[in-house]
């Protein structure tokens, strides 16, 4: 995708990101420039304390690189205010966790819901919408009221999915959105983010997994918070899948993984 | 065992720390009102010594030396119980008549700011003889004649020592300063009598030869032996009594020979008086802080329970892990108990070394109350400490043990699975996909609803304080700001004027009052003895009811015919009188008897007075003859004006001076100010004392409940919020957020207490009041102060838990959600 020479969704000019601990400096990002095309998949690999998921939420302005500039949609969101950051990723930006954290006190519409009312759109057509897409992920309507306490964890994952792209996001971030999954579990929710990329949503993954880094068209490997190279895969296909594995292995042992 | 109780310790500094507080609070105010409640008498002694003064002293209008005095001495000498007594001379000062000379005493201050006294009495407070020379305080050396006065003067005027003071006899200006307070518990409400330095009164005794409206008179103060305060109380009454008979025989004698004579008055008080006047409000300040600890001690109660629920929720795993390794349930349990044990230990501790610190300072306000300074007359009372040290220790006992019973029902296996119950079938309560409300009060809601246990006590403590407010405002309003309750309860008529003459014949003086602007009626009464069936009693009897300002019935209704009576309430009870009931009243004078068959129409209540009966002046027509001047001088009348028309105490005055230079009476008091001398003015001190302390006392609790909860809630709920944040949530509305949910609960909370204690103020009083004289409290409900409490209590809540929040603005999401991935 990257050869059309599309339109940037984020940018970063000379992103730097430094924790201070105990005295000693650590430089989790150092002078990264990064271009993200509206449209791709991208999946962030690298070891860990590479600066993979320091990367994903910078990026999503969740927090705050020391120095550097980040470009959303054309906006320097590395400018804004707290409130005005978000506000601005309440309409721009989409999260599934590891460990989904969803809200336990509440039921598994609420926790949708409590996501989708921020858009500012009539509550109906947030509530349909929900309905819908919860349906759509395999919750079916009998299991909207219950607690996150009485589902398992794909279904969870698959909550957690739904309610990152409740508000139609530019891109939606996802770190390690299938580490606390098993096999089958993973699949599902990995062909849903593929489907959500399919539809024309920028998706960015950092994860360890391969199986789960196929399915990006763009794999970026960090080093010592840097991006030692890059690798396209082309747009994903299921009968492609160990032609492409087998591609990213030869990358990743070629970055010493 | 103890690494357990560490693991405990670390993880709610907070909670343990405002437990604590609460815990010492409660033993220290446990401590101070058990202490002053048991330890009254001794206060009132020690008070006594203190102060030096007498159990009680009779005021003669007649210059020492006289038959009265001898007399009373003879009587005096009789009697066994009579430790001492001494005989002060004193001079009685009236104003100068006419209306153009300066006043006879005036205090002032340096901005021009003065009162003036028409009439006081100089007594000499360099009188070697005087065996009762008051103690004295805040005593100041200037330039100046030096006047002492007492403490309820400095208490309820703005005077204080060291303004200025001066008299003008025969033309000579005295000027002075207030140089003291002196202490004397018989005269502190009698604000009249004022010590005068041996200089200045020198001077007022040479002038009293020349001016008649300075007379010469005498006191005699009684000391009575007795230790125990009952009997001496009843020592007191019975030598008043006595003496003041003496002076009536003594009257009624000189009238037989010459119905012309003038009648010799005398006044007199006792340290019953001054006991019974204060010993109530004392004891309610005592028994308040008692209560409050209780109350403080129920919010204790409910903390502890919290936290240790909390804690046993949020230690499942590692409890689990525990019993694994061997530990029983037991040790778990004591585990807590050790904690809770260990801080409420250091809290009792700190909490009696605060009550024995803070004990005078709790004396001085009770003493202060009384308008007296002995903050060292008690200490802490022994049994008072052990009595509140062993209730606080078993309330935390209790509670801490109750509170992990549930760690019984923890399994290592239940809590390898963090306690989760797959199979709940707990409801979605307020769910989003209805609401109407803004997102952030929705969430408040929610949070409400799905911590029961927090939103529960957030909702009883509130509404336990705002009772309390509610209660208290009550109870300031009628004794401040509106005073008809406490006026109609007390039965003290609210006539403009009280007035008698002490002239052969009256009539003009009364003629010229009749014919005032705005005249309305002249009422006579008379308080006489009598015998009520089978004891012996006081009763007020009116002319008429037709003027009565004062609604002192509270059931039944006002006497029409002559044999017609109201009955005191709790007279009536105790006797079981009930109305329609006849009762018959015996009477003697000299040798007439007179008895009466009254029917009891309704009843009043007696806050301050001792009448037992309220009637018709016909009662006592076989005795009395109010048309004859003699008799006539025993009757008061109480002059009425139309509203808004009563003139000025001094207007009247010098209307009566302008016909006769030499007109003497005596009153001039209204209701209101006689209840002020007897207790209202102490009471509306201490009710402000009370409210100020509830009111803070009340913020303090619900602010430190909300520092704890919230930091509470922001450790637990920390995750929660940083993944509100990502999705684009604010700091400001998560802050909003819980806000809410802690203004409902406050509003819910606040609402139900400051009704229910505005609704059973006058019922809870009533229960407690026959002990002061009145069974029937109907206050008045200030609704407007009982919103001013639900909004002080909501903007409170408001404020505090806002400011409570703003940790929420440093949860950063991408270090916390990145903790575990």
């Amino acid at each position: 995708m990257q050869d059309k020479k599309d339109v940037f969704v984020i940018r970063t000019e000379g992103l730097c990101k430094t924790f201070s601990t105990g005295g000693v400096q650590l430089h989790v990002l150092n002078n990264l420039d990064l271009d993200i095309v509206d449209g791709d998949f991208t999946v962030v690999m690298g070891n860990s304390g590479s600066g993979k998921s320091t990367l994903l939420y910078a990026l999503s302005g969740m927090d705050r690189p020391t120095l550097g500039k980040i470009l959303f949609d054309g906006s320097t969101i590395t400018d804004f205010s707290n409130d005005r950051l978000a506000k601005f990723r309440r309409a721009n930006c989409g999260f599934i966790f590891q460990e989904v954290f969803l809200n336990d006190n509440m039921s598994i519409m609420d926790n949708v819901l409590a996501a989708g009312y921020l858009s500012g759109k009539p509550r109906k057509e947030v509530y349909a919408q929900a309905c819908e897409r919860l349906k759509k992920v395999g919750i079916e309507a009998d299991m909207f009221n219950k607690f996150p306490s009485q589902m398992s964890g794909g279904e969870l994952q698959r909550v957690g999915l739904v309610r990152a792209i409740i508000n139609d996001p530019k891109v939606i971030f996802a770190d390690e959105p299938t580490g606390a999954l098993n096999s089958a579990n993973s699949i599902a929710v990995l062909d849903i983010m593929n489907d959500l990329n399919e539809s024309g949503k920028s998706i960015i993954m950092v994860t360890h997994d391969m199986k789960s880094a196929v399915r990006g068209n763009r794999v970026l490997y960090l080093k010592d918070g840097v991006i030692l190279n890059e690798i396209s895969l082309g747009k994903y296909d299921k009968d492609s899948e160990k032609q492409r594995l087998d591609l990213l292995k030869d990358f990743l042992e070629e970055m010493g993984w | 065992m103890w690494s357990i109780v560490k693991s405990h310790f670390h993880k709610g500094k907070t909670g343990f720390f405002i437990t604590g507080l609460f815990i010492a609070l409660s033993v220290l105010m446990m401590t101070v009102g058990l202490s002053i409640c048991f330890g009254i008498n001794t206060l009132y002694q020690k008070a006594r010594v203190l102060s030096n003064s007498a159990d009680c002293w009779i005021s003669v209008f007649e210059a020492p030396g006289g038959q009265s005095q001898a007399l009373l001495e003879d009587i005096l000498k009789e009697k066994d119980y009579v430790e001492k007594y001494d005989v002060q001379e004193i001079y009685y000062l009236e104003k100068e008549e006419g209306e153009n000379v300066d006043k006879r005493l005036t205090l002032y201050k340096p901005s021009g700011d003065n009162t003036f006294f028409d009439s006081w009495i100089a007594m000499n407070i360099d009188d070697e003889n005087n065996k009762f020379r008051p103690h004295l305080r805040n005593t100041l050396e200037k330039e100046g004649y030096k006047f002492y006065v007492s403490g309820n003067m400095i208490a309820t005027s703005s005077f204080r020592v060291g303004d200025g003071a001066r008299i003008v006899i025969d033309g000579v200006t005295y000027y002075g300063y207030i140089a003291g307070i002196f202490d004397d518990m018989t005269r502190i409400y009698a604000p009249a009598y004022i010590y005068v330095c041996g200089d200045l009164y020198q001077e007022i005794a040479k002038k009293s030869s020349e001016d008649e409206r300075i007379s010469q008179e005498y006191n005699i103060n009684i000391r009575i032996d007795c230790a125990d305060e009952e009997t001496s109380y009843k020592y007191q009454r019975q030598i008043v009594d006595e003496l003041s008979n003496a002076i009536a025989q003594y009257n009624l004698d000189n009238l037989k020979d010459n119905p012309s004579a003038p009648i010799l008055y005398c006044d007199y008080n006792t340290r019953q008086d001054f006991t019974d006047g204060t010993k109530a409000f004392i004891l309610l300040l005592g028994t308040a802080l008692v209560a409050f600890s209780v109350i403080v001690a129920v919010i204790v109660a409910i903390i502890i329970g919290f936290l240790v629920r909390s804690s046993v929720f949020d230690e499942v795993r590692n409890l689990g892990v525990w019993k694994s390794l061997g530990y029983t349930t037991s040790q778990l349990r004591l585990s807590y108990l050790a904690i809770y044990g260990v801080i409420g230990g250091v809290c009792l501790f700190i909490g009696v070394m605060l009550g024995i610190g803070l004990m005078p300072v709790f004396v001085n306000v009770v003493t202060g109350m009384a308008r007296l300074d002995c903050s060292k007359a008690i200490g802490v009372n022994v049994g008072g400490l052990i009595a509140a040290v062993t209730f606080i220790v078993a309330v935390v006992a209790a509670v801490v043990y109750l509170s992990t019973s549930k760690v019984k029902k923890i399994t290592p296996l239940s809590a390898m699975r963090n306690n989760i119950e797959t199979h709940n079938f707990r409801r979605n309560r307020a769910a989003l996909d209805n609401s109407r409300i803004s997102l952030n009060a929705h969430l408040g809601i929610k949070s409400i609803v799905g911590e029961t246990h927090r939103s529960v006590m957030v909702i009883v403590i509130v509404l336990i304080m705002s009772l309390l407010c509610s209660f208290v405002s009550v109870v300031y309003y009628n004794l401040n700001v509106d005073q008809t309750a406490i006026i109609n309860m007390s039965a003290v008529e609210t006539a403009d004027f009280y007035i008698n003459f002490e002239n052969e014949d009256s009539s003009h003086y009364f003629d010229a009052i009749h014919n005032m602007d705005g005249f309305e009626a002249d009422v006579m009464f008379v308080r006489v003895g009598m015998s009520i069936d089978d004891g012996f009693n006081v009763a007020q009897l009116y002319e008429n009811f037709d003027h009565i300002r004062t609604q002192f019935v509270y059931k039944g209704r006002y006497p029409k015919y002559a044999n017609e009576v109201l009955m005191d309430y709790v007279y009536a009870e105790e006797k079981g009188y009930k109305i329609g009931d006849s009762v018959n009243l015996h009477m003697e004078r000299d040798s007439v008897v007179s008895d009466k068959s009254c029917v009891i129409v309704g009843y009043f209540q007696n806050l301050v007075n001792n009448n037992r009966i309220i009637g018709f002046l016909d009662i006592v027509d076989e005795l009395y003859d109010k048309n004859n001047s003699a008799d006539a001088k025993l009757f008061k009348h109480m002059i009425y004006f139309e509203n808004g028309k009563a003139p000025s105490a001094s207007e009247l005055s010098s209307m009566l001076w302008a016909i006769d230079g030499n007109v003497k009476f005596y009153g001039f008091q209204t209701g209101k100010n006689y209840l002020d001398s007897m207790f209202l003015n102490t009471v509306e001190t201490a009710s402000e004392a009370v409210m100020s302390v509830f009111v803070s006392v009340t913020a303090i609790v619900i602010a430190l409940l909300l520092v704890m909860l919230i930091k509470l809630k922001l450790l637990r709920e920390r995750r929660n919020y940083a993944v509100y944040k990502a999705l684009g949530y604010t700091s400001i509305g998560i802050m909003s957020q819980i806000a809410t949910a802690m203004l409902l609960l406050g509003l819910i909370g606040s609402l139900i207490g400051a009704l229910t204690g505005a609704l059973t103020t006058s019922p809870i009083l009533s229960m407690f009041g026959k002990y002061i004289g009145a069974g029937h409290f109907a206050f008045a409900v200030p609704w407007g102060y009982i919103v001013c409490i639900v909004l002080f209590i909501s903007i409170l809540i408001c404020a505090v838990s806002m400011l409570c929040a703003i940790p929420v603005r440093k949860i950063n999401p991408s270090s916390l959600l990145r903790e575990r991935g």
